[in-house]
Protein backbone atom coordinates (compact mmCIF):
# COMPACT_ATOMS: atom_id res chain seq x y z
CA UNK A 1 0.00 0.00 0.00
CA UNK A 2 2.72 2.42 1.06
CA UNK A 3 4.85 1.44 -1.95
CA UNK A 4 1.90 1.89 -4.31
CA UNK A 5 1.21 5.43 -3.27
CA UNK A 6 4.82 6.51 -2.92
CA UNK A 7 5.77 6.19 -6.57
CA UNK A 8 7.53 9.07 -8.32
CA UNK A 9 4.51 9.67 -10.52
CA UNK A 10 1.93 9.80 -7.69
CA UNK A 11 4.15 11.97 -5.53
CA UNK A 12 4.70 14.43 -8.36
CA UNK A 13 0.94 14.68 -8.84
CA UNK A 14 0.49 15.14 -5.09
CA UNK A 15 3.04 17.95 -5.02
CA UNK A 16 1.36 19.58 -8.01
CA UNK A 17 -1.97 19.43 -6.16
CA UNK A 18 -3.45 16.90 -8.54
CA UNK A 19 -4.57 14.01 -6.31
CA UNK A 20 -7.91 13.29 -4.70
CA UNK A 21 -8.63 13.95 -1.02
CA UNK A 22 -8.09 10.32 -0.04
CA UNK A 23 -4.65 10.13 -1.68
CA UNK A 24 -3.72 13.50 -0.23
CA UNK A 25 -4.66 12.33 3.28
CA UNK A 26 -2.65 9.11 2.84
CA UNK A 27 0.45 10.86 1.57
CA UNK A 28 0.33 13.64 4.17
CA UNK A 29 -0.23 11.02 6.88
CA UNK A 30 2.81 9.06 5.74
CA UNK A 31 4.80 12.28 5.40
CA UNK A 32 4.16 13.09 9.06
CA UNK A 33 4.56 9.63 10.54
CA UNK A 34 7.08 7.74 8.40
CA UNK A 35 10.59 9.17 8.06
CA UNK A 36 11.35 7.15 4.93
CA UNK A 37 8.18 8.40 3.24
CA UNK A 38 8.97 11.96 4.33
CA UNK A 39 12.38 11.82 2.71
CA UNK A 40 10.93 10.32 -0.45
CA UNK A 41 8.40 13.14 -0.81
CA UNK A 42 11.13 15.72 -0.28
CA UNK A 43 13.41 14.08 -2.87
CA UNK A 44 10.63 14.28 -5.46
CA UNK A 45 9.89 17.87 -4.47
CA UNK A 46 13.54 18.83 -5.04
CA UNK A 47 13.52 17.13 -8.43
CA UNK A 48 10.28 18.84 -9.39
CA UNK A 49 11.84 22.20 -8.59
CA UNK A 50 14.87 21.35 -10.68
CA UNK A 51 12.64 20.35 -13.58
CA UNK A 52 10.88 23.69 -13.28
CA UNK A 53 14.19 25.57 -13.23
CA UNK A 54 15.40 23.57 -16.25
CA UNK A 55 12.15 24.39 -18.01
CA UNK A 56 11.46 20.65 -18.39
CA UNK A 57 7.84 20.71 -17.19
CA UNK A 58 4.90 20.63 -19.56
CA UNK A 59 3.02 23.92 -19.86
CA UNK A 60 0.21 22.50 -17.74
CA UNK A 61 2.54 21.24 -15.00
CA UNK A 62 4.49 24.49 -15.05
CA UNK A 63 1.28 26.39 -14.41
CA UNK A 64 0.33 24.02 -11.60
CA UNK A 65 3.82 24.24 -10.18
CA UNK A 66 3.72 28.04 -10.07
CA UNK A 67 0.31 28.01 -8.44
CA UNK A 68 1.74 25.74 -5.71
CA UNK A 69 5.32 26.97 -5.36
CA UNK A 70 5.39 30.54 -6.68
CA UNK A 71 2.90 32.19 -4.36
CA UNK A 72 4.51 33.12 -1.09
CA UNK A 73 7.84 34.58 0.02
CA UNK A 74 8.74 31.32 1.75
CA UNK A 75 8.13 29.33 -1.44
CA UNK A 76 10.07 31.80 -3.56
CA UNK A 77 12.97 31.62 -1.13
CA UNK A 78 12.95 27.83 -1.41
CA UNK A 79 13.05 28.11 -5.21
CA UNK A 80 15.81 30.72 -5.17
CA UNK A 81 17.95 28.57 -2.90
CA UNK A 82 17.45 25.51 -5.12
CA UNK A 83 18.37 27.60 -8.15
CA UNK A 84 21.49 29.00 -6.44
CA UNK A 85 22.77 25.51 -5.53
CA UNK A 86 22.09 24.12 -8.98
CA UNK A 87 23.64 27.13 -10.75
CA UNK A 88 26.75 26.85 -8.57
CA UNK A 89 27.15 23.15 -9.42
CA UNK A 90 26.70 23.74 -13.15
CA UNK A 91 29.11 26.70 -13.03
CA UNK A 92 31.76 24.69 -11.16
CA UNK A 93 31.41 21.79 -13.57
CA UNK A 94 31.68 24.08 -16.57
CA UNK A 95 34.86 25.69 -15.22
CA UNK A 96 36.43 22.29 -14.48
CA UNK A 97 35.69 20.69 -17.82
CA UNK A 98 36.43 23.41 -20.36
CA UNK A 99 38.71 21.51 -22.77
CA UNK A 100 41.50 22.96 -24.87
CA UNK A 101 40.53 22.88 -28.51
CA UNK A 102 42.13 19.77 -30.11
CA UNK A 103 42.37 21.43 -33.46
CA UNK A 104 44.30 24.35 -32.00
CA UNK A 105 46.66 21.93 -30.22
CA UNK A 106 47.23 19.97 -33.42
CA UNK A 107 47.95 23.18 -35.33
CA UNK A 108 50.41 24.35 -32.66
CA UNK A 109 52.20 20.99 -32.52
CA UNK A 110 52.50 20.84 -36.31
CA UNK A 111 53.93 24.34 -36.57
CA UNK A 112 56.41 23.83 -33.70
CA UNK A 113 57.71 20.57 -35.11
CA UNK A 114 58.61 22.36 -38.28
CA UNK A 115 60.83 24.86 -36.42
CA UNK A 116 64.02 23.42 -34.80
CA UNK A 117 64.55 26.68 -32.86
CA UNK A 118 61.68 25.63 -30.61
CA UNK A 119 63.21 22.26 -29.68
CA UNK A 120 65.36 23.63 -26.81
CA UNK A 121 62.57 25.57 -25.04
CA UNK A 122 60.26 22.58 -25.49
CA UNK A 123 62.87 20.25 -23.99
CA UNK A 124 63.42 22.69 -21.08
CA UNK A 125 59.69 22.93 -20.51
CA UNK A 126 59.42 19.15 -20.59
CA UNK A 127 62.19 18.81 -17.97
CA UNK A 128 60.50 21.42 -15.73
CA UNK A 129 57.20 19.56 -16.16
CA UNK A 130 58.86 16.27 -15.15
CA UNK A 131 60.51 17.88 -12.08
CA UNK A 132 57.29 19.67 -11.02
CA UNK A 133 55.34 16.49 -11.70
CA UNK A 134 57.84 14.53 -9.61
CA UNK A 135 57.53 16.97 -6.70
CA UNK A 136 53.74 16.85 -6.99
CA UNK A 137 53.75 13.06 -7.15
CA UNK A 138 56.11 12.88 -4.18
CA UNK A 139 53.79 15.24 -2.26
CA UNK A 140 50.81 13.06 -3.12
CA UNK A 141 52.66 9.92 -2.00
CA UNK A 142 53.63 11.57 1.31
CA UNK A 143 50.06 12.66 1.86
CA UNK A 144 48.73 9.17 1.07
CA UNK A 145 51.26 7.73 3.55
CA UNK A 146 50.19 10.25 6.21
CA UNK A 147 46.51 9.38 5.74
CA UNK A 148 47.37 5.67 6.03
CA UNK A 149 49.34 6.32 9.24
CA UNK A 150 46.44 8.35 10.63
CA UNK A 151 44.01 5.54 9.86
CA UNK A 152 46.36 3.11 11.60
CA UNK A 153 46.75 5.47 14.60
CA UNK A 154 42.96 5.51 14.93
CA UNK A 155 42.30 1.81 14.48
CA UNK A 156 40.48 0.11 17.37
CA UNK A 157 43.65 -1.79 18.33
CA UNK A 158 45.81 1.35 18.45
CA UNK A 159 43.20 3.30 20.41
CA UNK A 160 43.41 0.69 23.19
CA UNK A 161 47.04 1.68 23.80
CA UNK A 162 47.81 4.83 25.73
CA UNK A 163 51.19 6.17 24.55
CA UNK A 164 53.23 8.13 27.07
CA UNK A 165 53.78 11.08 24.77
CA UNK A 166 50.10 11.81 24.23
CA UNK A 167 47.91 14.74 25.31
CA UNK A 168 44.13 14.75 25.68
CA UNK A 169 41.83 17.47 24.43
CA UNK A 170 38.12 17.49 25.19
CA UNK A 171 36.15 19.43 22.59
CA UNK A 172 32.53 20.47 22.54
CA UNK A 173 30.31 20.78 19.46
CA UNK A 174 30.21 24.30 18.07
CA UNK A 175 26.43 24.47 18.53
CA UNK A 176 26.86 23.86 22.24
CA UNK A 177 29.94 26.01 22.68
CA UNK A 178 28.12 28.95 21.11
CA UNK A 179 30.20 32.06 21.76
CA UNK A 180 32.87 30.48 23.92
CA UNK A 181 36.47 30.61 22.76
CA UNK A 182 37.64 27.47 20.93
CA UNK A 183 39.64 25.04 23.08
CA UNK A 184 43.39 25.58 22.87
CA UNK A 185 46.08 22.98 22.44
CA UNK A 186 49.65 24.02 23.23
CA UNK A 187 52.26 22.09 21.27
CA UNK A 188 55.33 20.89 23.11
CA UNK A 189 58.39 18.88 22.14
CA UNK A 190 57.51 15.91 24.35
CA UNK A 191 53.97 15.45 23.06
CA UNK A 192 53.77 13.62 19.74
CA UNK A 193 50.12 12.64 19.64
CA UNK A 194 46.98 14.48 20.69
CA UNK A 195 43.76 12.58 21.36
CA UNK A 196 40.64 14.62 20.67
CA UNK A 197 37.47 13.57 22.44
CA UNK A 198 34.43 14.53 20.45
CA UNK A 199 31.02 14.11 22.10
CA UNK A 200 28.27 13.12 19.67
CA UNK A 201 25.06 14.87 20.71
CA UNK A 202 22.98 14.09 17.64
CA UNK A 203 19.91 11.90 18.00
CA UNK A 204 21.10 9.30 15.47
CA UNK A 205 24.09 7.13 16.16
CA UNK A 206 26.05 5.38 13.41
CA UNK A 207 28.20 2.26 13.00
CA UNK A 208 31.14 4.49 12.05
CA UNK A 209 32.14 8.14 11.73
CA UNK A 210 34.46 10.12 9.49
CA UNK A 211 36.29 13.25 10.52
CA UNK A 212 37.63 16.00 8.31
CA UNK A 213 40.22 18.17 10.07
CA UNK A 214 40.60 21.46 8.25
CA UNK A 215 43.07 24.26 9.03
CA UNK A 216 41.16 27.54 8.74
CA UNK A 217 44.30 29.27 7.49
CA UNK A 218 44.12 27.12 4.34
CA UNK A 219 45.97 23.99 3.30
CA UNK A 220 44.92 20.39 2.92
CA UNK A 221 42.33 18.78 5.14
CA UNK A 222 43.06 15.52 6.90
CA UNK A 223 40.43 12.83 6.53
CA UNK A 224 40.18 10.20 9.24
CA UNK A 225 37.70 7.43 8.36
CA UNK A 226 36.26 4.48 10.31
CA UNK A 227 36.11 6.12 13.73
CA UNK A 228 33.94 4.37 16.29
CA UNK A 229 31.80 5.91 19.03
CA UNK A 230 32.23 4.74 22.61
CA UNK A 231 29.31 4.87 24.99
CA UNK A 232 30.34 6.49 28.21
CA UNK A 233 26.87 7.66 29.21
CA UNK A 234 27.28 9.99 26.27
CA UNK A 235 28.60 8.89 22.88
CA UNK A 236 32.23 9.95 22.49
CA UNK A 237 34.36 9.61 19.39
CA UNK A 238 38.09 9.50 20.06
CA UNK A 239 40.42 10.65 17.30
CA UNK A 240 44.20 10.89 17.48
CA UNK A 241 46.38 13.22 15.43
CA UNK A 242 50.14 13.58 15.06
CA UNK A 243 51.12 16.90 16.61
CA UNK A 244 53.87 17.49 14.04
CA UNK A 245 51.12 17.72 11.39
CA UNK A 246 49.40 20.52 13.28
CA UNK A 247 50.50 24.10 12.69
CA UNK A 248 49.74 27.16 14.75
CA UNK A 249 46.20 28.41 14.11
CA UNK A 250 42.60 27.39 14.27
CA UNK A 251 41.27 24.05 13.04
CA UNK A 252 37.75 22.97 12.30
CA UNK A 253 36.56 19.38 12.54
CA UNK A 254 33.52 18.10 10.69
CA UNK A 255 32.49 14.77 12.14
CA UNK A 256 29.95 12.87 10.03
CA UNK A 257 28.06 9.70 10.84
CA UNK A 258 28.33 6.97 8.18
CA UNK A 259 25.51 4.45 8.05
CA UNK A 260 25.87 0.76 7.20
CA UNK A 261 25.32 1.50 3.50
CA UNK A 262 28.19 4.00 3.48
CA UNK A 263 25.77 6.92 3.30
CA UNK A 264 26.89 10.10 5.05
CA UNK A 265 24.40 11.10 7.74
CA UNK A 266 24.32 13.96 10.19
CA UNK A 267 27.36 16.08 10.92
CA UNK A 268 28.68 17.79 14.01
CA UNK A 269 31.34 20.51 14.03
CA UNK A 270 34.09 21.26 16.51
CA UNK A 271 36.99 23.70 16.59
CA UNK A 272 40.29 23.99 18.38
CA UNK A 273 43.29 26.31 18.32
CA UNK A 274 46.90 25.15 18.15
CA UNK A 275 49.45 27.31 19.97
CA UNK A 276 53.14 26.63 19.69
CA UNK B 1 13.62 22.85 25.45
CA UNK B 2 12.20 26.27 24.54
CA UNK B 3 8.64 26.54 23.33
CA UNK B 4 8.00 28.36 20.07
CA UNK B 5 4.56 29.73 20.81
CA UNK B 6 2.51 30.82 23.75
CA UNK B 7 1.45 27.33 24.84
CA UNK B 8 0.85 27.00 28.59
CA UNK B 9 3.57 24.80 30.13
CA UNK B 10 1.13 22.10 31.27
CA UNK B 11 -0.35 21.79 27.76
CA UNK B 12 3.10 21.71 26.25
CA UNK B 13 4.06 18.86 28.59
CA UNK B 14 0.85 17.05 27.72
CA UNK B 15 1.57 17.38 24.00
CA UNK B 16 5.03 15.94 24.55
CA UNK B 17 3.62 13.05 26.62
CA UNK B 18 1.04 12.39 23.91
CA UNK B 19 3.72 12.24 21.21
CA UNK B 20 5.86 9.77 23.15
CA UNK B 21 6.19 8.64 26.78
CA UNK B 22 9.97 9.15 26.59
CA UNK B 23 10.45 12.92 26.90
CA UNK B 24 13.66 12.95 24.85
CA UNK B 25 12.05 11.05 21.99
CA UNK B 26 8.98 13.27 22.27
CA UNK B 27 11.11 16.42 22.09
CA UNK B 28 12.73 15.18 18.88
CA UNK B 29 9.32 14.28 17.45
CA UNK B 30 8.00 17.71 18.42
CA UNK B 31 10.78 19.49 16.53
CA UNK B 32 10.31 17.26 13.47
CA UNK B 33 6.54 17.74 13.58
CA UNK B 34 6.93 21.53 13.63
CA UNK B 35 9.19 21.27 10.61
CA UNK B 36 6.79 18.95 8.75
CA UNK B 37 3.71 21.05 9.51
CA UNK B 38 5.53 24.14 8.25
CA UNK B 39 6.17 22.22 5.03
CA UNK B 40 2.47 21.32 4.79
CA UNK B 41 1.57 24.99 5.20
CA UNK B 42 4.06 25.83 2.49
CA UNK B 43 2.35 23.32 0.19
CA UNK B 44 -0.94 24.86 1.26
CA UNK B 45 0.27 28.24 -0.03
CA UNK B 46 0.20 29.90 3.38
CA UNK B 47 2.24 33.09 3.49
CA UNK B 48 3.58 32.48 7.00
CA UNK B 49 4.22 28.74 7.47
CA UNK B 50 6.02 29.25 10.79
CA UNK B 51 3.24 31.41 12.19
CA UNK B 52 0.63 28.89 11.02
CA UNK B 53 2.59 26.11 12.69
CA UNK B 54 2.50 28.06 15.96
CA UNK B 55 -1.23 28.49 15.50
CA UNK B 56 -1.69 24.74 14.90
CA UNK B 57 0.18 23.93 18.11
CA UNK B 58 -1.78 26.57 20.02
CA UNK B 59 -5.04 24.99 18.86
CA UNK B 60 -3.93 21.50 19.77
CA UNK B 61 -2.73 22.79 23.15
CA UNK B 62 -6.22 24.08 23.93
CA UNK B 63 -7.77 20.69 23.22
CA UNK B 64 -5.09 18.19 24.09
CA UNK B 65 -6.39 17.56 27.59
CA UNK B 66 -9.82 16.54 26.28
CA UNK B 67 -8.77 14.82 23.06
CA UNK B 68 -5.83 12.76 24.25
CA UNK B 69 -7.70 10.22 26.45
CA UNK B 70 -10.04 9.11 23.67
CA UNK B 71 -7.98 9.68 20.53
CA UNK B 72 -6.88 6.51 18.79
CA UNK B 73 -3.95 6.37 16.40
CA UNK B 74 -0.84 8.43 15.82
CA UNK B 75 -1.29 11.88 17.42
CA UNK B 76 0.58 13.45 14.52
CA UNK B 77 -2.45 12.69 12.36
CA UNK B 78 -4.54 14.83 14.69
CA UNK B 79 -2.10 17.69 14.08
CA UNK B 80 -2.52 17.08 10.36
CA UNK B 81 -6.29 17.49 10.65
CA UNK B 82 -5.85 20.73 12.59
CA UNK B 83 -3.34 21.98 10.01
CA UNK B 84 -5.72 21.18 7.16
CA UNK B 85 -8.49 23.15 8.83
CA UNK B 86 -6.14 26.09 9.19
CA UNK B 87 -5.16 25.88 5.51
CA UNK B 88 -8.82 25.93 4.50
CA UNK B 89 -9.49 28.92 6.74
CA UNK B 90 -6.49 30.68 5.28
CA UNK B 91 -7.73 30.05 1.73
CA UNK B 92 -11.09 31.55 2.60
CA UNK B 93 -9.36 34.66 3.95
CA UNK B 94 -7.25 35.25 0.86
CA UNK B 95 -9.91 34.22 -1.65
CA UNK B 96 -10.43 37.77 -2.82
CA UNK B 97 -6.76 38.62 -3.11
CA UNK B 98 -5.03 38.56 -6.50
CA UNK B 99 -2.36 35.84 -6.95
CA UNK B 100 1.19 36.75 -7.84
CA UNK B 101 1.80 36.33 -11.51
CA UNK B 102 4.62 36.44 -14.02
CA UNK B 103 7.28 34.94 -11.77
CA UNK B 104 10.23 33.89 -13.89
CA UNK B 105 13.22 32.83 -11.84
CA UNK B 106 15.21 31.81 -14.87
CA UNK B 107 15.09 35.35 -16.28
CA UNK B 108 17.20 38.37 -15.27
CA UNK B 109 16.57 40.02 -11.92
CA UNK B 110 14.08 42.82 -12.37
CA UNK B 111 14.45 44.87 -9.24
CA UNK B 112 17.00 46.08 -6.77
CA UNK B 113 15.41 43.92 -4.07
CA UNK B 114 15.60 40.83 -6.25
CA UNK B 115 19.27 41.58 -6.91
CA UNK B 116 19.93 41.96 -3.20
CA UNK B 117 18.19 38.70 -2.35
CA UNK B 118 20.19 36.85 -5.00
CA UNK B 119 23.43 38.39 -3.68
CA UNK B 120 22.60 37.41 -0.10
CA UNK B 121 21.82 33.84 -1.14
CA UNK B 122 25.03 33.63 -3.15
CA UNK B 123 27.08 34.92 -0.21
CA UNK B 124 25.44 32.46 2.15
CA UNK B 125 25.90 29.63 -0.36
CA UNK B 126 29.63 30.34 -0.54
CA UNK B 127 29.89 30.34 3.27
CA UNK B 128 27.94 27.09 3.52
CA UNK B 129 30.01 25.43 0.80
CA UNK B 130 33.10 25.96 2.95
CA UNK B 131 31.52 23.72 5.55
CA UNK B 132 30.81 20.95 3.04
CA UNK B 133 33.19 17.99 3.15
CA UNK B 134 35.22 17.21 0.06
CA UNK B 135 33.35 13.93 -0.53
CA UNK B 136 29.99 15.62 -0.37
CA UNK B 137 31.10 18.47 -2.60
CA UNK B 138 32.44 16.04 -5.19
CA UNK B 139 29.25 13.98 -5.15
CA UNK B 140 26.96 16.93 -5.66
CA UNK B 141 29.14 18.27 -8.46
CA UNK B 142 29.22 14.87 -10.15
CA UNK B 143 25.45 14.62 -9.82
CA UNK B 144 24.95 17.90 -11.67
CA UNK B 145 27.41 17.37 -14.51
CA UNK B 146 24.47 16.97 -16.88
CA UNK B 147 21.02 18.42 -16.79
CA UNK B 148 17.74 17.98 -18.66
CA UNK B 149 17.45 14.66 -20.53
CA UNK B 150 21.14 13.74 -20.38
CA UNK B 151 21.06 13.61 -16.60
CA UNK B 152 19.10 10.35 -16.42
CA UNK B 153 21.76 8.22 -18.12
CA UNK B 154 24.50 10.10 -16.33
CA UNK B 155 22.97 9.46 -12.90
CA UNK B 156 22.56 5.76 -13.70
CA UNK B 157 26.28 5.64 -14.54
CA UNK B 158 27.16 7.60 -11.42
CA UNK B 159 25.17 5.24 -9.18
CA UNK B 160 26.99 2.28 -10.76
CA UNK B 161 30.32 3.99 -10.15
CA UNK B 162 29.49 4.41 -6.46
CA UNK B 163 28.10 0.87 -6.29
CA UNK B 164 24.67 2.02 -5.12
CA UNK B 165 21.19 2.17 -6.60
CA UNK B 166 19.94 5.31 -8.30
CA UNK B 167 17.38 5.59 -5.46
CA UNK B 168 20.15 5.68 -2.86
CA UNK B 169 22.06 8.19 -4.94
CA UNK B 170 19.01 10.46 -5.17
CA UNK B 171 18.53 10.32 -1.40
CA UNK B 172 22.22 10.91 -0.74
CA UNK B 173 22.29 13.98 -2.98
CA UNK B 174 19.00 15.20 -1.51
CA UNK B 175 20.50 15.11 1.99
CA UNK B 176 23.49 17.13 0.88
CA UNK B 177 21.32 19.70 -0.87
CA UNK B 178 18.98 19.83 2.12
CA UNK B 179 21.83 20.45 4.56
CA UNK B 180 23.16 23.17 2.25
CA UNK B 181 19.69 24.73 1.92
CA UNK B 182 19.18 24.69 5.71
CA UNK B 183 22.58 26.27 6.20
CA UNK B 184 21.66 29.00 3.67
CA UNK B 185 18.32 29.62 5.41
CA UNK B 186 20.03 30.00 8.77
CA UNK B 187 22.61 32.35 7.23
CA UNK B 188 19.87 34.48 5.61
CA UNK B 189 18.05 34.71 8.95
CA UNK B 190 21.24 35.91 10.61
CA UNK B 191 21.76 38.50 7.88
CA UNK B 192 18.25 39.90 8.38
CA UNK B 193 18.78 40.29 12.13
Amino acid sequence: MKEEILTDAVLREFLLGNVNDEEQAQIEGLFLTDSEARERVLVIEQELMEDYLEDSLTAEDRERFLSRYGQTDAQLQQLRITKAIKDWALRENASQTTPASPSLWRRLRASLLLKPAFFAPIAAAAIIAVVVGGIWFNGRMKRAALLRELAQLNSSASLRDVPAQMALLELRPITVRSLEQATEFKKSADVHIVELRLPWIQKESYPSYQAEVRPLSGGDSLIVPNLQAENDGLLIIRMRLFTNELNRGQYQIRLSGIDSGGVVGTTEEYAFIVES
Amino acid sequence: MARDSAIPPESFEEILAWLNPDRNVAATMYVQLRHDLAKMFLWGRCADPEGMTDEAFDRVAKKVHDVRPTYEGDPRLYFRAVANNLIKENHKKIKNQLPLEGIDLSGPAISETEDNIAEDIEECLQLCLQKLSIDRRELILAYYVKDKQAKIDHRNDLAQKYGITVETLRVRVFRIRESLANCIRRCLKRKRK
